[in-house]
């Protein structure tokens, strides 16, 4: 019994009929739904690189996605096309009431926004990136958890500036002033290298190959709003 | 004197207006006799049709390529194609190879030293030591 789910599993053999029907979601394997989560396959099956994170905000839901999507049981990954209402609320931490903004940012952010070019050093896992508009950035890292053609809103950025006006943030700016979005373009990997170890007096060489993959962004939008709405 | 444009030649940023994936078609050829194939016609029996529903962008073409190993070979936008061959391996395995070739651009692998690549001009203009605070001498 055990063996024929291993095997079906698998994909060596054709599913069995009675595991196959959609009202048992936690026995049919779907790893290409945005609902799939790891946990909800045979713990045999390696885990996909196909589930998303990056679910801690409501997300812009595209209405033309099938309705027929498999709720996981595991709530840590749940679909970011249909997120129950519930959950965000639950995510957030207490609301803490919005920082008032200096007199001076007030001031001086619409002139800000009214400069024709801006640029923005954001931050991804805290490591700073100085973008404009349209430029594609390559992470040193794979980002996990994203999808190519996923559209990120990056939130964290310590300075923005345009040709005359420099706004730094201690240590980020606050995220009601500014939004910076990015498409995930793919992932690129570098070319193979070999580093070869060897003492001397001994003849053995150990050969260590590594071929790291990197995420590649394009930042589709930087924008600085010239009134913030729901200022304290 | 009159008023003239300025030509310019558009450069593609693929993802500032549409996002266009860059692969637009996949080769899989499996072998019948072969059993380094074995994982890739279970693949082509099980996965492939799920994978190949959620990219409708992508053109998916299977064929029999007998007495040879099983090859997924993906061909990009800009006319380049890569090939990977898939021999002895399961069907989740075959899988994310196919996603890697999903996730790749055509260019060639090279080794890039420098995170954001840009063609706009600088936003605070070029230094100049006759503007700004100047030199103490």
């Amino acid at each position: 019994m055990s063996r024929a789910l291993l095997r079906s599993a698998l994909g060596l053999r054709a599913p069995i009929s009675r595991l196959a029907a959609p009202a048992v979601p936690r026995a049919t394997p779907s790893p290409f739904s945005p609902a799939a989560a790891a946990a909800a396959v045979a713990a045999t099956t390696p885990a996909l690189t196909s589930v998303r994170l990056f679910n801690q905000t409501a997300q812009h839901v595209e209405p033309s996605q099938d309705p027929a999507v498999l709720l996981s049981s595991n709530p840590a990954s749940s679909s970011p096309r249909q997120q129950p209402p519930q959950q965000p609320q639950e995510a957030q931490q207490p609301a803490q009431p919005p920082r008032p903004l200096s007199p001076a940012v007030r001031a001086l952010l619409p002139v800000l926004a009214a400069q024709p070019g801006h640029y923005i050093r954001i931050h991804i896992h805290g490591r700073p990136f100085l973008v404009t508009e349209g430029d594609s950035v390559r992470l040193p890292f794979r980002l996990r958890g994203v999808q190519t053609g996923d559209v990120l809103r990056l939130d964290k950025a310590s300075v923005l500036g345009s040709r005359d006006l420099t706004l730094k943030g201690a240590p980020y700016v606050d995220e009601r002033l500014f939004t910076c979005r990015a498409v995930v373009t793919g992932v690129e990997s570098e070319p193979m290298r070999v580093m070869i170890k060897k003492k001397q007096r001994c003849r053995r060489k150990k050969h260590v190959k590594s071929k790291h993959r990197f995420t590649v962004l394009r930042i589709c939008e930087v924008r600085v709003n010239g009134e913030v709405a729901n200022e304290a | 004197m009159t008023v003239r444009a300025l030509q310019k030649i558009s450069v593609a940023r693929n993802g500032v207006g549409a996002f266009v994936l860059q692969c637009k078609k996949m080769d899989l050829h499996y072998c019948d006799w072969a059993g380094s194939s074995k994982g890739m016609n279970g693949f082509i029996k099980s996965l492939l049709p799920k994978f190949a529903a959620a990219h409708p962008q992508i053109e998916f073409n299977v064929s029999p390529r007998p007495a040879k190993h099983p090859v997924i070979i993906a061909h990009y936008i800009n006319g380049r194609e890569k090939a990977v061959c898939v021999r002895n391996m399961e069907p989740f395995e075959i899988l994310k190879k196919a996603e890697l070739l999903r996730d790749a651009s055509g260019e060639k692998l090279r080794r890039v030293t420098k995170p954001v690549s840009s063609i706009n001009e600088s936003v605070r203009g070029i230094w100049s030591p006759y503007h700004g605070e100047g030199m103490r001498v």
